[in-house]
């Protein structure tokens, strides 16, 4: 999935991702951010049972897992998640299926949307 | 009761009430002193919704242009389902009254046939935020009316899904600085290239996009555009395991 080129965006602070289930082309795109002003990343997701994805997907909110710590403890960037919870859903289950490592660390802020 | 108060303490009531619209009109009729105050607020928004009846009965109740309270109007907003309502002929003479609005919102519902913004064109000179949603009409005809207003920062193309232009397109002469947030769904490509065109070039400091597989190329260059002076991104992505609703990207 083809990601956005930031590197040349030197200002900027917030960068707001919405997305589906599919997250290989944040973690693409997030790479690309070389701002040194970036205070806070935040991915939106409006997928519904995001706590039941297995699979390729799933391995790609690994990757985002990834990166997002490596952004934090290098950078100091703030991740934050938004999503919509399903049916039977728990905030914690959730965050921590979906960014373990992050969840870990107490270091994403989970937001649910509307 | 109301004379005996000072006017500032008049001012500072009515300045409160400014977001309650049924207040201000109650205020309008407690004395004509609070009259020419709370004008300011209730026509300080106006909007043409189903244009045309609309505009008829702002023509009936103001038949003398120069004499209306237009001049409080800072949002204008039209929504029409018969768009060439706003072609007519008559418009131009009384939208230049409105020639304080800094918020225009133009949506008309999909349909192009007829549309016109001729008469709209730099009608106010201190217009600083244009939303244009549900719309097909030339990128040409859109862009020709984003450059007659040389204060734009905002700009806001919601649906839009561009007829090509029939007689090519036309690089304009001046533009708008474009200092503040852009809202780009549908089209991204089309008017991206654009407003790449513009002479004096892009300084958005938030920019907020939907794009498809097909974009990011598009996205990307915005990005760059405005590399200097972007310091928020909104993306969404269409096909990433989902459907956007509407009412998710508004």
């Amino acid at each position: 999935m083809p990601s956005i080129d930031l590197s040349k965006a030197a200002e900027l602070t917030h960068v707001v991702f919405r997305c589906g289930r599919s997250t290989q082309w944040v973690t693409a795109t997030v790479k690309t951010a070389k701002s040194e002003n970036l205070q806070q990343i935040t991915v939106s997701s409006f997928a519904v049972g995001l706590a039941q994805i297995e699979g390729a997907v799933y391995r790609e909110w690994e990757d985002l897992d990834r990166l997002l710590v490596q952004l934090w403890t290098s950078r100091s960037i703030r991740p934050r998640v938004r999503y919509k919870r399903g049916k039977g859903e728990d905030d914690r289950d959730l965050a921590s299926k979906l960014l373990p490592e992050l969840t870990k660390r107490g270091v994403v802020d989970m937001v649910e949307c509307d | 009761m109301a004379c005996s108060l000072p006017p500032e303490i008049l001012d500072l009531i009515v300045d409160h009430l400014r977001d309650k619209p049924s207040a201000l009109k109650k205020c309008c009729i407690l004395s004509k002193s609070w009259v020419p105050r709370t004008r300011r607020y209730l026509f300080a928004r106006i909007r043409f919704h189903y244009a045309r009846r609309s505009i008829e009965s702002w023509k009936l109740a103001f038949p003398d242009p120069s004499t209306t309270l237009a001049h409080h109007a800072r949002t204008l907003s039209f929504r029409e389902q018969n768009p060439s309502a706003l072609a007519d002929p008559g418009v131009g003479c009384w939208i230049r009254a409105l020639h304080r609005v800094e918020y225009l919102r133009v949506n008309t519902l999909g349909r192009s046939h007829g549309v016109s913004f001729v008469q709209f064109h730099g009608f106010s000179p201190t217009l600083r935020s244009l939303t244009l949603t549900h719309t097909s009409i030339p990128l040409q005809e859109i862009f020709n009316l984003i450059c007659s207003f040389p204060l734009l920062e905002d700009l806001g193309l919601i649906t839009v899904s561009p007829k090509r232009d029939a007689d090519g397109w036309c690089i304009p002469s001046t533009s708008p600085k474009l200092t503040g947030y852009l809202k780009v769904n549908g089209g991204l490509r089309s008017v991206v290239r654009r407003l790449c065109d513009l002479p004096s070039g892009l300084h958005f400091s938030k920019i907020r996009v939907s794009h498809d597989n097909e974009e990011p190329t598009s996205a990307t260059d915005l990005v760059s555009r405005c590399s200097d002076t972007l310091k928020s991104l909104i993306v969404s992505h269409y096909a990433s395991g989902g459907f956007i609703p509407a009412s998710v990207i508004s």
